[in-house]
């Protein structure tokens, strides 16, 4: 007996894949309808054009006597520090209930009753929800400000600067995203992933000038920081890269205990 | 009652053959299956062998450990000991490429409430196969029929009651044309006309799959199975050709009028007869006559009663068991 599925029709063919891919496109196809299909993409464009795009408008109409040069890094500033908070927060609470929801609902059970590898499950909300928010809460905003830098400030935003600090925030995204799925993968209720995640964030924001800077390195916290300055070209008084490299090493770490931990979930 | 001769245990399953018609390879195997949930234990020492193109009703109270082995052998769940596995596949480490050959209900099946009954179709068949998108519809339409789901087709499910959700299950179990169809309680949501369809469904797929069904639901599997496993309190007590298991072996009853408590004594002296009951009936008496040698039974048991010219008999005939009457034996009995 060999392991293939019996197709009857001669025009079927069995899907195949193998390894942790098995069952992936298909999940992606259902993902990314659930975004691009249903009201989801552009109540969250909406939400961070008004939020993104509302305040860093406002600051370019309202310049009050500010040189041209601040006024530029004022604006760019703003925009990469209002994303870093505001979509980390966005992530959490969107996101709260994609595995939790489906474990709670009984959807899991019966996607991984298919052909589907589990990792591929966790990867395609990952990929999905990651280029949900880097569309609509990052490329978006960030070309309508452009668009309305150049009408509204008195000096162009330099762009390549300006696409290195999308990156980073893109970065700062990758990481929220991976975090809230890797703690839906370890939880069973919603409380324990918007909690720490919200906690994560907000702590950041209060305690991140009081805190050792080892510490405040280890976090995502200073993203926000590190995007800003790649965009106005002002490096920071720490290495920039320090919190990219470690960002990123904790972003792997938790996908792969996010992985590990749903591969041995018992449904 | 008492006298039911199917052999019953924990230590050495009976090794009942399965019909000739069914005694394909086994799709199915388990040695030693167990799964523990904590002090739980949920399946102990389960061995299975399931033959290719039967269909075997798991049976067992709520609580027996019938989910439990399925989801073990879809490897949804790992087993605490033991091994399992289908079309000869291990289900712990290649449980992907046994699911892409089996279709699976669950007992309370549950989808994307936003989408309709064939997007869900389409969703599930594409885990399975790929082609032209007319070839997927058509193969969605015939499963759409086979459960009645055609007007249907375009609601969410949302809105789906029980028995329609359940149809929709059995439906996303079969898009694929599996090898082996597990269904975890096919009927159970459904009144009995959807019952009756199912059963019909399923004898219509034995043809080409072998089903393994977990139910509670003794009238169903006295219908359709070829074996009957039967678990209590994870343990199988029972596993056998659903015939040999209702065949009541060495018993035989009679319907006699007249002076049947003589004949009951005269019988009770014979060396081959081990047990007489008698219970009265309507218009006359109801003996059970259980002997040690199932020849005899045949050749001198209604002949030593009629010897005694007083005695009519009316009805005569190796006694057959329901299937609940077997259940409730065999799980009482483990009990006490």
């Amino acid at each position: 007996m060999t392991a293939t599925t019996r197709v009857d029709s001669v025009e079927l063919v069995p899907a195949g894949g193998s390894g942790w891919t098995v069952g992936l496109s298909n999940l992606l196809r259902k993902e990314f309808g659930q975004w691009w299909t249903t009201k989801l993409w552009w109540i969250q464009t909406l939400i961070w054009l008004i939020i993104l795009n509302g305040v860093t408008t406002v600051i370019m109409l309202d310049s009050s006597g500010m040189e041209s040069d601040a006024l530029v890094d004022e604006t760019v500033q703003t925009f990469f520090l209002v994303a870093a908070t505001a979509v980390g927060i966005a992530i959490v609470l969107t996101l709260q209930g994609s595995i939790v929801g489906e474990r709670e609902l009984g959807t899991a059970a019966w996607v991984v009753s298919k052909p589907v590898s589990r990792t591929a499950f966790v990867a395609s909300k990952l990929i999905a929800h990651l280029t949900g928010f880097a569309i609509t809460a990052i490329l978006i905003p960030s070309a309508l400000f452009l668009v309305t830098a150049q009408f509204l400030l008195p000096e162009p935003v330099a762009y390549g600067p300006f696409a290195m600090g999308m990156a980073v925030t893109a970065l700062n995204v990758l990481f929220y995203v991976v975090l809230t799925l890797a703690l839906g993968c370890l939880f069973k209720g919603r409380g324990p992933i918007a909690g720490i995640g919200i906690t994560l964030i907000l702590m950041g924001q209060f305690f991140k000038g009081m805190l050792p800077e080892a510490i405040v390195l280890a976090t995502p916290w200073l993203l926000g920081d590190v995007a800003a300055s790649f965009a106005i070209e002002q490096p920071p008084a720490f290495d920039r890269m320090v919190p990219m490299i470690v960002v990123g090493i904790e972003i792997v770490i938790l996908a792969l205990v996010g992985v590990w931990r749903f591969n041995r979930e018992e449904f | 009652m008492e006298s039911l001769s199917i052999e019953v245990g924990l230590e050495t399953p009976p090794p009942l053959a399965v019909p000739e018609s069914t005694s394909g390879p086994a799709v199915i195997h388990t040695t030693g299956l167990s799964k523990r949930f904590g002090s739980i234990e949920a399946l102990a020492d389960l061995d299975l062998s399931v033959p290719q193109h039967s269909i075997v009703g798991f049976l067992g109270p709520n609580g027996a450990g019938k989910t439990t082995a399925i989801k073990l052998l879809l490897g949804l769940s790992r087993p605490t000991s033991g091994q399992a596995t289908v079309f000869g596949l291990d289900v712990v480490r290649e449980s992907t490429a046994i699911r892409s050959r089996v279709g699976y209900l669950a007992q309370d099946p549950r989808f994307y409430t936003h989408l309709t009954a064939r997007e869900t179709l389409e969703f599930t068949a594409k885990f399975f196969f790929r082609g032209p998108k007319s070839a997927i519809q058509n193969r969605i339409e015939e499963t759409l029929d086979l459960v009645g789901l055609t007007d249907k087709a375009d609601r969410p499910t949302k809105g789906f009651s029980g028995g329609e959700r359940q149809r929709l299950g059995i439906a996303q179990a079969q898009v694929n044309h599996p090898d082996l169809l597990v269904l975890d309680e096919p009927a159970a949501a459904l009144d009995p006309l959807g019952r009756r369809d199912v059963l019909k469904i399923m004898e219509r797929l034995r043809e080409h799959t072998t089903i393994f069904y977990s139910t509670h639901i003794l009238d169903d599997v006295q219908r359709v199975s070829d074996q009957v496993v039967i678990l209590h309190q994870g343990r199988k007590v029972a596993d056998a050709n659903t015939s040999q298991l209702l065949d009541g072996g060495c018993a035989y009853q009679l319907d006699i009028r007249g002076d049947s408590a003589t004949a009951k004594s005269a019988l009770e002296g014979q060396p081959w007869v081990s047990e007489v009951v008698l219970s009265a009936t309507e218009g006359g008496d109801r003996m059970t006559v259980t002997v040690t040698d199932q020849d005899a039974g045949d050749s001198l048991l209604l002949r030593s009663i009629l010897r005694d010219d007083a005695l009519t008999v009316t009805n005569f005939g190796r006694k057959q068991h329901n299937l609940e009457e077997v259940f409730l034996n065999l799980v009482e009995g483990e009990e006490t």
